[in-house]
């Protein structure tokens, strides 16, 4: 009973937000699909940060290195899309692990400075690499090739994104909830005490960085075709720490924290910038402080305590 | 030859300021395990201060000389350091948050920085006037321009100077003793809050210093906050984070490896760019604890 | 579900206070403008963004097109690609008639994805990047930016006479800065000059010492500075300076931006650069002279790109008799002989033989910095 009013709700709210694909307008669908893929992304860094705790700054390269691989393989080297698909997932997996390896080695804040070097060096390689990634003008002019004579395009893209979040919302929350993501947690709160009570804290620690990478690569795959271009400045440094506020403002640990702050990050400067121009930075700046300080359970914690507060 | 000594000026001048701001970093790092990614942003507040302060955009009659620039300097970052750290550093430790809240908390403190630089002095480059002037000069074979032999002495000078504040004063040894081991120092009597405050103030200060001290070469402009923070942090960890020394000997190696490498490595210029990236990720992996180990306690 | 209610009233939130905001009063013949205002494009979007503004005004003084009045929408993109494009959706929703890009050509490249899509006539009047045109087959885009091949060619047959066979390439890490250095060493290899060295300043560089000695010692002919980020570019000429460098420096239309002369003050005298501007057109004495009236300033050539872009679609309108997006792709494509204050003298915008790049290849000259000062034009075209 209860599986079916899950089932349901999961239906439900995938078909609520695949219909406003074919609801709005052009702008509006750009930023819905452009906000579809910060999602995605702030649900995997949530996990590797909010509940593995792992503060790692590398997570737009990888997006970076799906959205660059695809792209090669597909359409510079000329390789069958689905080939090229798994080929581009595989390279973001295996350099995630790669990085992991040593990286997770690495005590609390100095993981952030060897992967934020890490994302350095892939932005330095993408943006020097000559004919093969377009140096910093980057790629364009491909497009989504037929799949099986199928071509996906204008608001069934944007279903696409929305099967792509939902699908990551749903693999991350039973991750969370095996025992896998308890590992995790508990290698969060204390990672002494977990190794004590016998979990391998390096290899749950890989696993967790190589799977929430894999998926931010993911995510940088289904970007490279939203607006069919791809260049160097998006997967740049100025983006990880939208991502980070994103996580922080909306509640680490929390899924729909993750949804909520990305959602709420991502529209403000639309808003905010007619407002009050460039000063929409400060805002968040501020806003972020503001949380640390006084709400560390981020607007996930309000919302959560809401109910229950009307219940009692 | 005359190229290795003119370079070995240029690279030990820019080392000074990664070295600086390491220190920026060392001094906040010590007492209180919180790395401080804004040290960067401070700097540009330090240039943008001395900039403003020397040249009075709209009235040249009230243009500053250079020492009331540094006076400036260090009077705002030092009160900016003491506010960041009462507003958002002390009620987290005071609530006994992890020791992450208070990091990311001052990631959003550069940011909030960073925009209003912007904000205040638009985003044009702003020129900031060299105290003795641009002509080259000579001391015997090493030749390079006053503001760099400017850099050099007030880095090695100022590195001597904490250098005998950690060894030979009671506040550096209260100093050291928390950074060793913050319970048993505050058992000992030791007012951790009054340490903290103290950490912030100078880090702030340190950093504003290499702030104005860089800017006649760079001009002062909002981007230049990242990019030193990450040259200053590299310094640290190739440096070690347990002494001061480190902090200058990482910042003069990374300097020299970046300017000999990108003047005699015969590697395309575009890809010399990653070579910091690559001393980090090494010493992080290879050397965590870099060239100068901490002292054990005594 | 309380997740897809907050999502989808967020949305409905920034629909109302993007879209809702577009009243139409009076019937008027929008055009909308990207550009950038706060991030690393601001220095030229913002100038040549005041000329379209000028040239609107001046046109809708004169009676608009077709009995209308031309309204500005202009939206800031940050530089950045995505938001560029955007941007460039809310200005085909908001009902604009065509687009003019002022901002950095990464972001110019992406929002192409949109003109493209929604057959919107697309205008570039700064922008120099080669690849512009060639990247994407859009035929509602237009450029009539210096090329920086263009550029590079003006500055060969200027220097042509000197004999020189080595050069260097000095450059900065950003992408306007590489795309330049790549078509001058493309140029330079075309024309049989051999680039000796290609030198990168990092942004956040503190000394350009190493990279210009590795240039003193390659003993070259003279240096291209290909940069344009102001720190870095200060520091090349800091370096230029400190090491006695007497090499002939020659630079694109970036020198042109007035920001480096004070930035980089007493350091550029003697530097050549090319510059699509000749004070001395008639052309250019109607623009400088609105400009000063309007403003109560002297203005660099930046401005001038915008007005000659906002003159161009306005003619382009006119001709086109109609709105309709089509006939104005066709209007624009059959432009011929446009004299505007940008070019040299006796030279004219055109998009002949299907091109969509509609510069003079004539159309570019060098001057030299004297000064302190953008000096006069010593000479022009490429021969």
């Amino acid at each position: 009973m209860r599986l079916l009013r899950d089932a349901l709700i999961w239906f439900a709210a995938i078909a609520a937000a695949s219909a406003l694909a074919f609801w709005l307008g052009g702008y509006a669908t750009d930023v819905y699909r452009k906000m579809l893929i910060w999602v995605a992304l702030a649900l995997s860094y949530n996990f590797l940060f909010g509940i593995a705790g792992q503060v790692a700054f590398s997570h737009f390269a990888f997006a970076g290195v799906g959205a660059y691989a695809i792209v090669i393989f597909a359409h510079q080297l000329g390789l069958p899309f689905g080939l090229a698909f798994i080929l581009a997932l595989a390279l973001s997996a295996a350099l995630a692990f790669v990085v992991a390896l040593p990286s997770t080695r690495l005590e609390g804040f100095y993981l952030a400075l060897a992967t934020l070097a890490f994302s350095q060096l892939v932005l330095v390689v993408i943006s020097e690499g000559g004919d093969l990634t377009g140096g910093t003008g980057g790629i364009a002019n491909y497009r989504l090739p037929h799949v099986f004579d199928v071509t996906i395009s204008g608001p069934w893209y944007t279903v696409v994104l929305v099967l792509l979040v939902a699908s990551t919302l749903w693999m991350l929350r039973r991750l969370d909830r095996s025992a896998f993501g308890r590992a995790c947690r508990a290698i969060r709160d204390n990672a002494v005490a977990a190794a004590a009570m016998g979990i391998d804290v390096r290899r749950i620690k890989v696993l967790a960085f190589t799977l929430t990478s894999t998926l931010a690569g993911l995510a940088g795959i289904a970007y490279a075709y939203i607006d069919n271009v791809i260049n160097p400045p998006v997967f740049g440094l100025e983006n990880i720490f939208l991502l980070l506020f994103m996580i922080i403002v909306g509640g680490a640990g929390s899924h729909i924290g993750a949804i909520i702050g990305a959602v709420f990050l991502y529209l403000a400067p639309f808003v905010l910038e007619p407002i009050v121009g460039h000063g929409f930075m400060v805002v968040f700046g501020v806003l972020v402080v503001l949380t640390i300080l006084f709400q560390p359970s981020g607007l996930a914690g309000l919302v959560n305590r809401w109910p229950a507060r009307r219940a009692t | 030859m005359s190229d290795l000594l003119e370079l070995v000026v240029s690279a030990t001048a820019s080392g000074s300021i990664y070295a600086l701001v390491a220190l920026a970093y060392l001094l906040i790092l010590r007492p209180t395990s919180i790395i401080n990614f804004a040290v960067g942003e401070w700097a540009a507040t330090g240039a943008f201060v001395g900039v403003a302060a020397q040249t009075t955009l709209a009235w040249p009659a009230l243009d500053g000389p250079y020492w009331l620039a540094v006076i400036a300097v260090l009077v705002c970052l030092g009160a900016l350091g003491w506010l960041v750290e009462a507003l958002t550093v002390r009620p987290l430790i005071a609530r006994g948050a992890n020791i992450t809240s208070p990091i990311l908390a001052l990631l959003g403190v550069l940011v909030i920085f960073r925009e209003s630089l912007t904000m205040l002095f638009g985003a044009d480059p702003l020129p900031s006037p060299p105290p003795f002037g641009f002509k080259r000069v000579a001391f015997g074979l090493f030749a390079g321009v006053p503001q760099q032999f400017l850099i050099i002495t007030v880095t090695f000078v100022l590195f001597a100077a904490v250098w005998l504040f950690f060894e030979r004063t009671v506040w550096g040894r209260a100093f050291e003793a928390v950074a060793l081991n913050r319970r048993a120092a505050a058992l000992m009597g030791i007012n951790l809050r009054r340490v903290t405050t103290f950490a912030f103030v100078s880090g702030a200060m340190v950093a504003g210093l290499a702030g104005l001290l860089m800017s006649p070469l760079t001009s002062a402009h909002y981007m230049m906050g990242l990019p030193l923070a990450i040259q200053g942090f590299t310094a640290l960890v190739i440096g070690g984070v347990g002494r001061v020394e480190g902090a200058l000997l990482g910042g003069l190696v990374l300097a020299f490896v970046e300017q000999l490498g990108a003047r005699y490595l015969p590697i395309p210029s575009g890809l010399t760019l990653g070579f910091p990236f690559v001393l980090l990720i090494l010493f992080l992996f290879l050397r965590p604890s870099g060239l100068m180990p901490p002292r054990e306690a005594r | 579900m309380p997740l897809l209610r907050s999502l989808r009233g967020a949305l409905a939130l920034a629909l109302l206070l993007t879209q809702g905001a577009v009243a139409t009063a009076q019937e008027t013949v929008k055009i909308g403008v990207i550009t950038d205002h706060v991030a690393s494009a601001k220095f030229y979007a913002e100038p040549v963004t005041r000329g379209v503004e000028l040239g609107a005004k001046m046109i809708n003084q004169n009676g608009g097109v077709l009995g209308k009045k031309i309204e500005l929408i202009i939206e800031d993109d940050q530089n950045k690609p995505d938001v560029s494009a955007a941007k460039a959706r809310k200005l085909v929703d908001d009902g604009v008639v065509a687009i003019i890009s002022n901002t950095g050509s990464p972001a110019t490249q992406q929002a192409q994805t949109v003109s493209l899509e929604t057959k919107t006539l697309h205008l570039t009047p700064a922008n120099s990047a080669d690849t512009l045109t060639t990247q994407l087959d859009d035929p509602y885009f237009f450029q009539t930016g210096p090329l920086a091949s263009i550029q590079l060619a003006t500055l060969m047959a200027y220097t042509k006479s000197r004999g020189f066979k080595d050069v260097a390439i000095v450059r900065d890490n950003s992408s306007l800065s590489q795309s330049f250095a790549d078509s001058f060493r493309k140029g330079l290899e075309k024309v049989g000059i051999k680039v000796a060295l290609q030198e990168v300043i990092p942004q956040g560089a503190t000394s350009a010492v190493a990279n210009l000695q590795k240039v003193r010692a390659a003993k070259v002919d003279a240096i291209l500075q290909a940069g344009v980020l102001g720190p870095e570019m200060l520091q090349f000429f800091r370096a230029y300076q400190q090491l006695g460098m007497t090499e002939p420096v020659l630079g694109s239309y970036n020198l042109s931006i007035p920001a480096y002369l004070t930035m980089a003050k007493d350091l550029m005298d003697g530097v050549v650069f090319v510059d699509a501007f000749d004070a001395d057109k008639p052309e250019a004495k109607a623009f400088t002279e609105a400009y000063g009236k309007e403003y109560h300033e002297q203005p660099s050539s930046l401005p001038a790109y915008g007005w000659d872009g906002i003159h161009l679609i306005a003619q382009a309108i006119e001709k086109a008799g109609s709105l309709d997006k089509e006939k104005l792709r066709a209007a624009m494509a059959s432009t011929t002989n446009y004299v505007g204050a940008i070019g040299a003298k006796g030279t004219s915008w055109g998009f002949r033989d299907g091109k969509r790049t509609g510069f003079d290849p004539q159309g570019a000259v060098v001057r030299v910095i004297k000064d302190n000062q953008h000096g006069p034009v010593v000479f022009a075209g490429q021969n």
